[in-house]
Parts: C-alpha cells; structure tokens; sequence
C-alpha cells in the first residue's frame, strides 16, 4: 500500500481548502474500477439462482402476450405485436406498441400509474451490504461483516431484478455501464486525506470523489491498470466530500453530508445522495474497497429504464417497468420535507472498488495532497445530461413518426409498411381535422 | 556466379524484367565487397577476372546501402508530401559489428522485398498523380497534346527523379525512363497512367532504393573520395535520416562538398535544423538495438502493466531524453548514464509509479534525487529489452551494456550449457540462480564482463519497475566490477560514466554508422584523436558529429586491391553530370 506521507505549510493548506480545517499530511489517491449497486447474492453459484436474498431466483422473464392480452389486446393483435421474425413487422412497431397498455390505451412508460401494480418480488433476505443512514439499528439489513440497521431500500426493492442481480461484478447492469465506464466514457478519482501520524486510524479524514476527463487504462489483462495519473476536472456537480475518520484502515463517515452528487453508473448519469456517508476500507494490496451510501431520488431511476429503451428493457432484464415504478415508491423511506413529507427518496448504497492512482489538481502541475473543493472554479457549461434517442420511453422511427399510440391501428400481418403508413396519415389527418 | 550485369531500375520496371535482374543482383551484388563501375551509362557489376582492369578507372561503386524504413518514409515524405500513405512491410534490416548501418551495407533485397517494393511504388504513384495530386506534381496537364505531355514528362523524370535518385539522372536514365512513359502513353488521351509507370520506375530503381556511393580519385593521386553527390546523400542521411534536401544537391552540384568550407556550411546548416532530431533518433535507433521493439512481450500475468503502448513509449522516451539531453540541453554525453531527467508520458509514468505532472502528451521529469534512477540504465527500454519475457536478466543487461555502449563484443555461449538452473526464477533471487556463472571457470570468462554490472541493476525489473525483493528476499545490488565496488543502478551509472571505453565507443559507432562498414584498425590513430576532440569539446554530441563530418577522412574510400594502380587510359567517370547527364 502506497501512502504519500507529508508536511504541508499550514498556510498553503488552509488556503487551499478555502476554510481553517486542520493540516493533512497524508494521503492516498485512487481511481474508481468498478462501482455497481451494493446488493448482496444470497447463493454461491449462477447469476439468477435462488439463494437466501431471493429464494425463488431472480424474477423471471414475462410472459409480454399475456401482458398484451390483459392490457385487452387480442390473442392475435398480442401475438403479432411480439412477432420479432414476422416479414411485415414494421421496425419498432410492436415494439413501440408494448407501451400502450395503460388504461385507454396509455403509455404505462410515462403514466405507471394508469396500470395495475404488477408486482416485483422483492428481496427477502435478511444481509445487505450499506450503512445504517438513519442510526436506528434496529431496522434494516445486517451487514456481511455482522453490523446491523443497515438501510437500503433500494436493494430490498429491486435486488431480485435480473438486470441488479448477481454475484459482484456480475449482475447484467452493472456490467453494462461499467464497461462504458472502463472503455473511457468517464471517470471518478478519490482522493482520501489526512491529519494525523497514523493514515490507517485517523480522527481527521476527508475522502473525496471527483470527475476526471483522464480515460481510464486496462492493463495487458484488462483490468483497470494501477497508478495511471488523473487530473482533476472541476465540475459543479459531480464532487463529492466526505468528512470521515480511519479506523484500522477503515474510512468510516463521521458525520452524514447534506446533499452530494456523483456520476451514476446507469442510464440517469446523475446520483444525488442526501444524508451520505461512506464507509471504505484501505485494503493491504493498495485497493480501496467499501461503499458510498445515502437516500437518493427514486423516480430518476425508474426513468433512467424509461429513457433506455422501456420496452427494450422490459424483454431484456426480465421486469415490468411499472411494477418497478410501483416497487420504489411503496418502498421509499426518506423525505427531505421531514417524517411526515413525502417519500421522494429510498435509501441507498453503492459498493465501490478503486485501485491506486495519482491525482493531480486541475492545474495537473502536482498531486492532489489533500483533498480541497473545486467547485468554485469549474468553468459554468451545459450539463451533461444523458443524451436518449427515445421519446416517452419508445423509438421514433427513422420518417419520426411513432406507429404506436394509443389509436395504432394493430393490423393483421399481411399489410405492408406503406399500407400501414398510409393509414396511420389518413387516421392522422381525420383526427386534425383534415388540416 | 557472378556475371556483368545491368543494373535494373534503368531497365524499366517491367515485373518480370526487374525482378530477374534484382535477382541476379542480390546474387551477385554483395554490394561493397563486389566491384561495381559506373560509367554514364549504366552500372555494371564486374565479373572477379575483369577487376584487373578496373585499376584504370576514375571512379567507382564503393558501396550499395540499402535504405532503412525511416529514410524510404522520409525520402517519400520530403518529395510528395507526408500525406502519402506508405504501407508496406519492409524487409528485415541486418545488424554487423553492433549496428544496422553496416548491416545494411551488406544487404540486397529478396524477391519478397522487391515485390514489397514493387507493390509500394505502385502504391505511391497511384496517389502521386491521382487527381488531387496531379497538379502539385505534374508540371503539364496530362490530356494535353502529346508532344506537350513528352516534354512534360521529361521534365518530370528529371525534376522527381533527380529527387529520388539524389544527383541529376544520366541521359541514359532519362531516356529508359521515358521509354516506359512512351510505353503506356501509346494510344491513349490521359498520360496520367505514363506519368505513374514511369514514376513507379524510378521509385523501384536501385538507384532510389539503394544509396550508391561513388567512389572517385581525389585529384591525381591514388587516393579516392566519394563524389559530391556521394557526400551528400551520406551528410544528409546521417544528420537527417533523410535524402539531401535542394541546397545540399545544389551544393554538390557547385562542387562545395570538396571543399572544407563548402562541407562545413552545409554540416552546420543540417546541424542547426530542426530536422537534425530525425537524425539523432536514427543513429541511436541503431546503435540502441530498437529494432527489438518489434517483438517485445512480456508476461502479463506477472507484469500487467505491460502493453503495446507501454512498448512505443518506451522507445519513445529514450529517443526523447537523448534529444532533450544531447541536442536541446548541449547535454555531456556521458551523464546520459546518471541523470534523473527523462521526458516521460501518462503511460510511462504509471510504471514508473510517479505521477504525471502535465496535459501535455510528453513532459519533461526529474525523478528524485534519492531514488535509484539512473538515466538510460533505468529507463523501461533499456530495462526491458535486455530481460526476459518473464523476468529480469542481469546476464543480458550486463552483455549489452558490453557491446552497445563499450563496444566489447561478448561471445556466445556454448551450445552445450544447462540453463535449468537460471531459469528457475520462482524461488530466490537472481544473483543466488547464476552462482554457477562465478564458480565454473569455463562460465566466468564471459560472465565476469557480463553479471556484475547486470546484477547491480536487479532493483529493476524486467519492465523497469523498482523493486527491492525478488520472491521475498532482499535483492542484493552490490558490484564488483573490475576490482571495483559499486551499488546498484546509481554506481552503474557513475562506473559507465567514468569510464573511457564508453566515450571511445560511441566515436567509433558514429563513425561506423556514417561509413556504413567496420571500422579498420588502421583508423585507431584518427578515432583516438576524434575521442580526444570529443572530451575536449565536453563530450558534446553535436560537436562530434561535426568533428567527424568535416574531416575529410569521412568520405575516403579504401581502394579495392586491384584499383590502385592507375593508367593514363583511364578515362571513365561514375560523377553524374550536373546538366542532367548531357
């Protein structure tokens, strides 16, 4: 394990830091590899088999016919909707038309609640990796290192979906975005710093999570190489700090933060955390591993599957999107209005792996020593949010006309594209009034 | 079997036809031992009974150096523009006496290589005369009368293949050359194809391919120099891994490069020019055995950090730091072994473990001054070129630190030694596996030239990572070399630094290198003398070459046995007219 052990001018520090906190004079420094919801696979073998988290398996793949047909299309309207192979299916039309099963004829993307709650089976094991956020052991999970109140909801909600589920680094989700992630697409660098003599048991830390505009680089076995270096790219969102204390190598929070912000590894891009705190640990092979958790907003992450593609992730990762919706909202625990406000929030934690790295200050002319906000100095810009190629949870095809909606006509297989288009104008131009 | 022979760019570029006469010619052309006269007419190689007659000549073909893959791209690139693409496999060069120059003195081509070179010509034509191009080098409009595009092409093959050939083309090659424009334009409207058949011509001529040193008598004695355009092309190759830009040939072609004040200005014009880093880059290119990093691997389980960007970087950095040092910073040639300044990347520096300072793709480092860094003995390619896939090699380390940079030439081991041992690299260290290297006699006569040096750079794996243990024991790097003690790599650095078989050496490599062969014993005295300008210069490499590339000595020519004597007959000249070979 490397650590940077030094003896800065008081004056130096507290100028940097912008406040009067205490001198560090140590620090690590580390890049994120791989960061996945924190959930815990309560099996030893396969990625969907049933275990103590979810003793039936994960949920299993949906019958979308029979969806179809009790969202009151025919049998045969249902059939041809799901027809990928039929020569007259028109490129997203039945696709597209999955949305359009909410009472008349709704999206149930964009209004879940026009849909009858369809369940998803949660998890009903009793383990959990996170933190105890609201300091009540005696509710929430037990952690696999044995300390109880853990609180994450958000596990115990969606931790039997295939798309969360499985052994770590294994679940389908967490694949997907990590591997955009070490493919180059962003990167978050942290920074752990501190005061005292001993790095490994410190009542003074400060970790911090940064963006970084540094590429990530696997090494000759495709793993994330160690000790690249990484500037720090101020940005106004995406920085996270921590007040924390070491004990025996242990980063443990010592107070919860309000509100941070980090980059979230799923199709939202933006996690917002309140009441966060982190606990990690500085293992002897030079990893940082551990989590970050906190209570984040539950509605950007049903819209972030919204926004994928929602019918594409409903074939895909085995769910129906509104009992996700449905899911999160009965299980949310956190209101920012207080106990009596309404639950925007459902707690959280995100298991973290980092290995060591340098981190620059955005100058890049020297390491980052101890861990300072840069939010100040981050240029003003667009944001960036995720960019998708859906509307409503569907895709436009290539004329940017959606022949799916509530008044499609479901046609029988023998109409041709132009047939169906010409159709679909006609219904258009009576329904406009012929204007 | 050796028979006269026509050499075949002027030949046309007929497939067939050039590549029987190639044949003949990497049979029969081993180039500076054979005896080739030029004449202004053709090259001709001479059968062995015909040498005697040779003695009556002005002028001969001393030598065919065949041009590495940096000086083709960069003749390519100086002529048509570093747009056009040049993709080819070429063929392997050849390492004599420690450098590639001599090799590739040595060298013809294969009919592989010629087919290589073949392909590219083509290639190059193509993009030479397509229709974007065209205009930037053809000087007529190709669907113009036919007599207008004959005169053009003339002045084509002139104006390109003076470029390509380094000296005006002889009538003769001027008019084979046409010949084949003559050749395709035959029935057609469009001389564009002409114009790419006679290109590809000449970019397939020896006379392109090879660079031809003339030979010829220095005023009226027995004593024979390289022609002017000779000494061109060997100046500008040697400053600037490149052809002689205009000035150079227009220098030779005034006779300025027979003069020391003509060859010192052109020295010191091509010392000055940025372009001068292309040539530093060759020669230690060479003389660093980089053409190793073309198969370069280390296991990746033991070393991940190992990659193919790991690799060029590597070359990179030490083509860098001795640009940085020699030329940018007039840097002693010397503290090349002992300086804690590199010029690094993201990339280098990640193996190195420190971090980097900079937005910049390359930067300029100092590692501290308490580490074990070492200048060029620490650096990643040094580091790993002479280790093993899976593990350092002290015995490598130690060899090339013998015949690179102190010019001792280490025998190869015997076929019959077991290795086992040494190969056994999961337990102890090292230094414990080649103990049989200290104790069997048979072993220690090399090994004692080899392994102490090598084992004081074990701090060193063999990517070039610190490290302190091997398989958990300390790693000892204490040295005795010759009667000496010395500490890891920072005492190898202060050993090699003050020693002056190091400084001798690299005069006699720079001195190889331009001269294309081995050095003579006979030139002992004169590189002793030039070792001496070079300490007293502080062991500048600038002042070096320029040392060696104004002493007329450079472009002597040793006589072949058989050509000193000289008869009052001898008429011939190999010089090639400045008119153009009117």
């Amino acid at each position: 394990m490397r650590f940077s052990l030094k003896t800065v001018a008081a004056a130096a520090l507290v100028s940097s830091l912008g406040c009067g906190s205490a001198m560090a004079d140590w620090h690590k420094s580390y890049v994120i590899e791989w960061y996945e919801p924190a959930h815990y696979y309560g099996t030893d073998t396969g990625i969907v088999d049933p275990g103590t988290d979810c003793p039936a398996g994960s949920n299993p793949e949906i019958d979308h016919i029979k969806v179809l047909i009790d969202a009151g299309y025919t049998e045969q309207e249902a059939e041809w909707l799901r027809d990928q192979n039929h020569p007259y299916r028109l490129p997203n039309h039945g696709s597209n038309q999955m949305a359009f099963r909410g009472e008349g004829r709704a999206n149930v993307y964009t209004q879940p609640w026009t849909y009858p709650d369809p369940g998803l089976t949660p998890v009903s094991g009793t383990i959990s990796q996170g933190v105890d956020l609201d300091g009540d052991k005696g509710n929430g999970f037990t952690s696999p290192d044995g300390r109880t109140g853990i609180d994450n909801e958000f596990y115990r909600t969606v931790g039997c979906w295939k798309t969360y589920r499985g052994p770590d680094r294994l679940s389908s989700g967490a694949m997907t975005f990590n591997d955009s992630m070490r493919e180059g697409s962003w990167t978050v660098a942290i920074v752990v710093s501190g005061s005292g003599d001993d790095p490994m048991n410190d009542d003074d830390v400060k970790v911090a999570f940064y963006d970084s505009q540094d590429a990530l680089v696997k090494d000759g076995n495709g793993e994330i190489a160690t000790d690249y270096t990484f500037i720090v790219s101020p940005h106004k969102k995406f920085e996270a700090i921590f007040d924390a204390k070491t004990v025996d190598g242990q980063i443990i929070s010592t107070e919860p933060m309000d509100e941070v912000w980090m980059r979230d590894p799923s199709y939202n891009r933006e996690l917002q955390l309140l009441k966060a705190q982190v606990h990690l640990k500085m293992e002897d092979d030079g990893r940082l591993t551990g989590v970050f958790a906190g209570y984040r907003p539950w509605e950007p992450v049903y819209e972030g599957w919204v926004r994928a593609r929602g019918t594409v992730i409903e074939s895909l990762t085995w769910v129906n999107l509104p009992g996700v919706w449905y899911a999160l909202k009965r299980n949310a625990d956190y209101s920012p209005e207080g106990a009596d406000g309404e639950k925007t929030h459902i707690s959280f934690a995100m298991r973290v792996e980092a290995v060591e790295a340098y981190v620059m200050h955005p100058d890049a002319d020297e390491e980052l020593t101890q861990v300072a906000s840069f939010k100040d100095i981050a240029v003003e810009g667009p944001e960036r949010p995720y960019r998708s190629f859906t509307r409503d949870g569907i895709v436009p095809d290539k004329d940017g006309v959606i022949l799916a909606g509530p008044d499609a006509p479901i046609v029988p297989p023998t109409v041709t594209r132009e047939e169906l288009k010409s159709r679909l104008a006609a219904q258009k131009s009576a329904a406009s009034g012929g204007q | 079997m050796l028979r006269r022979l026509i050499i075949p760019g002027l030949a046309g570029f007929a497939a067939i036809g050039g590549l029987l006469s190639y044949t003949a010619f990497a049979e029969g052309g081993k180039s500076s031992s054979a005896i080739v006269v030029a004449s202004n007419e053709l090259a001709t190689v001479l059968a062995p009974e015909e040498l005697e007659q040779v003695g009556e000549r002005e002028s001969f073909i001393s030598a065919y150096r065949r041009l590495t893959e940096s000086q083709y791209r960069h003749a390519i690139a100086d002529i048509f523009g570093d747009d056009i693409k040049v993709e080819a496999r070429f063929e392997p060069e050849r390492r004599e006496e420690g450098l590639q120059a001599v090799g590739n003195a040595q060298l013809s081509v294969t009919t592989s290589g010629l087919e290589q070179y073949y392909s590219l010509a083509r290639s190059i034509s193509r993009q030479v005369v397509s229709a974007e191009r065209e205009t930037d080098y053809l000087p007529c409009d190709v669907t113009s009368s036919k007599d207008a595009a004959r005169k053009c092409a003339d002045e084509f093959v002139q104006e390109i293949g003076g470029k390509l050939y380094r000296r005006p083309l002889t009538k003769a090659e001027r008019t084979l050359t046409l010949t084949i424009w003559d050749a395709s334009a035959e029935g057609k409207d469009d001389y564009t194809q002409a114009f790419e058949h006679a290109l590809t011509s000449l970019l397939i001529s020896p006379e392109f391919l090879f660079r031809t040193e003339v030979a010829e008598r220095v005023d009226d004695s027995d004593a024979f120099q390289l022609d002017a355009y000779s000494k061109a092309s060997r100046l500008a190759f040697y400053l600037w891994d490149s052809p002689p830009d205009a000035e150079l040939l227009e220098a030779a072609a005034r006779g300025d490069l027979n003069t020391l004040d003509g060859l010192s200005v052109q020295v010191e014009r091509l010392l000055d020019s940025p372009r001068f880093d292309l040539g530093v880059r060759a020669f230690f290119t060479d003389m660093l055995h980089f053409e190793s990093f073309e198969t370069l691997t280390k296991d990746t389980m033991t070393y991940p950090k190992f990659s193919q960007a790991v690799a060029d970087s590597a070359r990179e950095e030490t083509l860098r730091f001795l640009i940085q040092h020699l030329v940018d910073d007039e840097g002693d040639y010397r503290d090349i072994f002992t300086t804690k300044k590199t010029v690094l990347n993201r990339t280098l520096a990640a193996v190195y473990n420190v971090p980097y300072p900079s937005r910049e793709e390359w930067t300029t480092y100092e590692f501290d001054e308490d580490t074990e860094r070492s200048g060029i003995l620490t650096q990643v390619s040094f580091a790993a070129l002479f280790s093993h896939p899976g593990s350092s090699s002290p015995t490598l380390r130690g060899k090339h630190l013998q015949e690179i940079f102190q010019c001792t030439k280490i025998p190869d081991p015997p076929a019959d030694v077991d290795f086992s041992k040494v190969q056994a690299i999961e337990e102890g260290t090292v230094r414990e596996r080649l103990d049989a290297h200290r104790t069997d006699p048979t072993c220690a006569s090399c090994h004692i030239l080899m392994d102490p040096a090598g084992l004081a750079l074990e701090n060193f794996d063999s990517l070039g990572q610190f490290r302190t243990l091997e398989n958990g024991d300390p790693i000892d790097v204490s040295a005795d070399i010759f009667g000496q003690e010395y500490s890891g790599a920072t005492g190898v650095g202060e050993y090699m630094k003050s020693n002056p078989q190091v400084v001798s050496c690299v005069v006699q490599k720079a001195y190889a290198y331009g001269k294309g062969r081995k050095n003579d014993y006979r030139e002992g005295q004169f590189l002793n003398s030039k070792t001496e300008e070079f300490a007293d210069a502080g062991y500048q490499l600038k002042d070096l070459f320029r040392s060696l590339l104004t002493d007329p000595k450079f472009y002597e020519v040793e006589v072949p046995e058989g050509l000193s004597a000289r008869t009052d007959s001898a008429s011939l000249t190999t010089k090639a007219p400045a008119s153009g070979g009117n």
